[in-house]
């Protein structure tokens, strides 16, 4: 896939997330990211590759605040992410959408609530409930599912409502974890298609994939973590 | 947080309660258990403090005065310096009591000495009470005291009466002809109730120490039993109500434990989409507090239920209607009940949501 001139235009040098010498040891003496220095911005869409134990995980919790580094500056989104309090980090995470690999749906609820679900607990009103989950729905492709038990969806439908619950906050940033190790190959290549698409209109992706192919197949920035530290970084486009 | 947000969130702490139903119950049921123990002991405290009370009233002081007769019969210290006074041969020719002595000494000679002495030998500086309404005024100081609850003013003559309805026949007798040759041996008292028996002490001390009292007779062993049986039972309740509020805490923090895990899914999306902890607490807690108050209005009714059967049941055997009435206390232990269910539900759940929101609930980690 050609990374065309709107793309380009569209990236600004406003970074959403920047890293700079951020190491991250846990209680356990595991050195899981090592003086790390990075700088995604605005409108970029990123891999982030590397075998199990890279440290991968780690760079991610970073970014969500779920973990905290050891020494270094961690921004994202504006936020200074290493002075935070912990009743700031719900303010943090409202700035971004989150996709996991196992899709978290609600089994007692209906893909409608789903969705819903993410906007309630930011406080949204029955109104912009009722406006915004269907537009979300249609741009997933699941416009007709509203009512749609998540236990009669695949794999793929599910991880699309996965996809709508955190589009329909309209975030600056979305980070999926491995949003297509549960799906087949040919649902694999939809998913990350939707996401170059929720791209394409501003939006930061930061997705981690062990799919090689995904990689060479969307040309778009790839970061490779090895042992913690960053080992690639190819912002042209295509893995090294 | 947003009106609608707060409604939402109760609207989900009642349907978890109802989708956790199962472990809702078994909640309930040892909530239940719990307040019935509190009901039961706070019901007999209040009956056992009712019968107290009435012991209470029945323990009454006699304060006599040193009025007349007090003089005539009971000052010693008079009675001393007056056979002090005598000749050692008067003293050796009589060998009735030196009271008894100079009454009949004074009565023998039928006039009134020089000193102002009446016949008998009494100055109206012997004694401090010289009339009724001295007497009366007495009572009056008395009743003014702090924990004084009511004073009866006993005449000499009334308090005769009363003594000698107690006596033997020969000591009644004994008593008539004292009071018929040389007048009434019984001083003029004041019959006083206490308000409070744990200051029974401090409030004696304060009418000894008053113009005009002689002696005071009471029942203090009563007094400290009642005290005695107060204080055990104050402590007994207190220590009751501890061991079944901390029992209590640990059952709903065990229910909401496990609804918490049942919910770890929803949990790990709330935080992960922004919720901040108030909202992912409310429900929790709405949860906790309704299984308390279910549970306070179940304990009320079966309260109600039992305590009727079983005071049918003493009044049929005993013959006792000396009970309180439920409905006296219903309010009271309605107010504790639901003030038990909703503190046990609220700190249970605010306390065991909060150590999971710290420690677990990761939003990223696969559950």
């Amino acid at each position: 896939m050609q990374t065309d001139t709107f793309e380009i235009n569209r990236i600004s040098d406003k970074p959403v997330i920047e890293f700079k010498g951020v190491s991250k040891t846990y209680a356990t003496g595991t050195h899981a990211i090592e003086d790390v220095n990075i700088r995604i911005n605005r409108g970029e869409f990123v891999f982030v590759v590397g075998s199990s134990g890279a440290g991968k995980s780690t760079f991610m919790k970073l970014i969500m605040r779920e973990e905290k580094a050891n020494t270094g500056t961690v921004m994202v989104n504006g936020f200074n992410l290493t002075k935070m309090t912990r009743n700031q980090i719900p303010m943090l995470r409202r700035t971004m959408g989150i996709v996991f690999q196992d899709f978290r749906l609600i089994p007692t609820m209906n893909v409608f609530d789903n969705v819903a679900f993410a906007m309630r607990v930011v406080g949204a009103s029955d109104k912009e409930i009722r406006l915004k989950v269907p537009k979300a729905l249609s741009k997933v492709g699941l416009g007709d599912k509203a009512h749609s038990m998540p236990m009669q969806l695949s794999g793929g439908e599910q991880q699309r409502v996965g996809l709508a619950r955190a589009l329909v906050n309209s975030p600056d940033l979305i980070i999926a974890d491995e949003p297509t190790g549960n799906v087949d190959p040919n649902m694999s290549y939809d998913i990350v298609s939707l996401l170059t698409e929720i791209n394409k209109r501003g939006t930061t992706i930061l997705m981690v994939t062990h799919d090689h192919n995904l990689v060479r197949d969307f040309q778009h920035r790839v970061i490779m973590l090895d042992s913690g530290r960053i080992v690639a970084d190819n912002a042209a486009g295509g893995a090294e | 947080m947003k009106t609608r947000s707060v409604k939402y969130l109760i609207k989900e702490g009642i349907s978890n309660t109802w989708v956790n139903r199962l472990m809702s119950l078994a909640s309930i049921g040892v909530l239940v258990a719990c307040m019935v123990v509190i009901g039961l002991a706070i019901l007999i405290s209040e009956n056992v403090t009712m019968a107290l009370g009435r012991l209470e009233q029945q323990n009454v002081v006699m304060v006599y005065m040193k009025d007349y007769n007090w003089a005539l019969y009971g000052d010693t210290e008079r009675e001393e310096e007056t056979s002090s006074e005598e000749t050692p041969a008067d003293t050796s020719s009589d060998t009735v009591s030196g009271a008894t002595t100079s009454a009949d000494d004074t009565t023998s000679t039928e006039t009134p000495v020089d000193d102002g002495s009446d016949e008998n030998g009494i100055k109206e500086t012997d004694y401090v009470i010289h009339n009724e309404k001295e007497a009366k005024d007495l009572c009056d100081k008395i009743a003014a005291l702090e924990n004084v609850q009511d004073v009866e003013y006993i005449s000499s003559d009334a308090g005769l009466e009363a003594a000698k309805e107690t006596m033997l026949q020969g000591q009644a007798e004994y008593f008539t002809f004292l009071d018929d040759e040389f007048g009434n041996p019984i001083s003029a008292a004041a019959k006083v109730t206490m308000v409070n028996m744990d200051k029974f002490e401090e409030t004696l001390l304060q009418i000894e120490q008053l113009d005009g009292v002689d002696t005071i007779q009471s029942n203090s062993d009563l007094a400290d039993k009642i005290n005695a049986i107060k204080s055990g039972l104050t402590v007994a309740g207190i220590a009751i109500m501890a061991i079944l509020i901390v029992i209590s805490l640990v059952i709903v923090s065990n229910t909401i434990r496990v609804t918490m895990y049942n919910r770890k899914l929803e949990i790990s999306i709330m935080k992960a989409v922004g919720a901040t902890d108030a909202f992912i607490r409310i429900p929790f807690i709405v949860e906790g507090m309704l299984i308390g108050v279910v549970s306070a209005l179940i304990s009320e009714g079966l309260l109600y239920f039992c305590y009727r059967v079983a005071t049918e049941a003493i009044s049929t055997t005993l013959g006792t209607g000396d009970i309180i009435a439920f409905g006296d206390v219903a309010w009271q232990l309605l107010a504790i009940f639901v003030a038990v269910g909703i503190f046990s539900g609220a700190l249970g759940s605010f306390i065991m949501i909060g150590k999971y929101l710290r420690k677990e609930g990761s939003e990223f980690a696969a559950i």
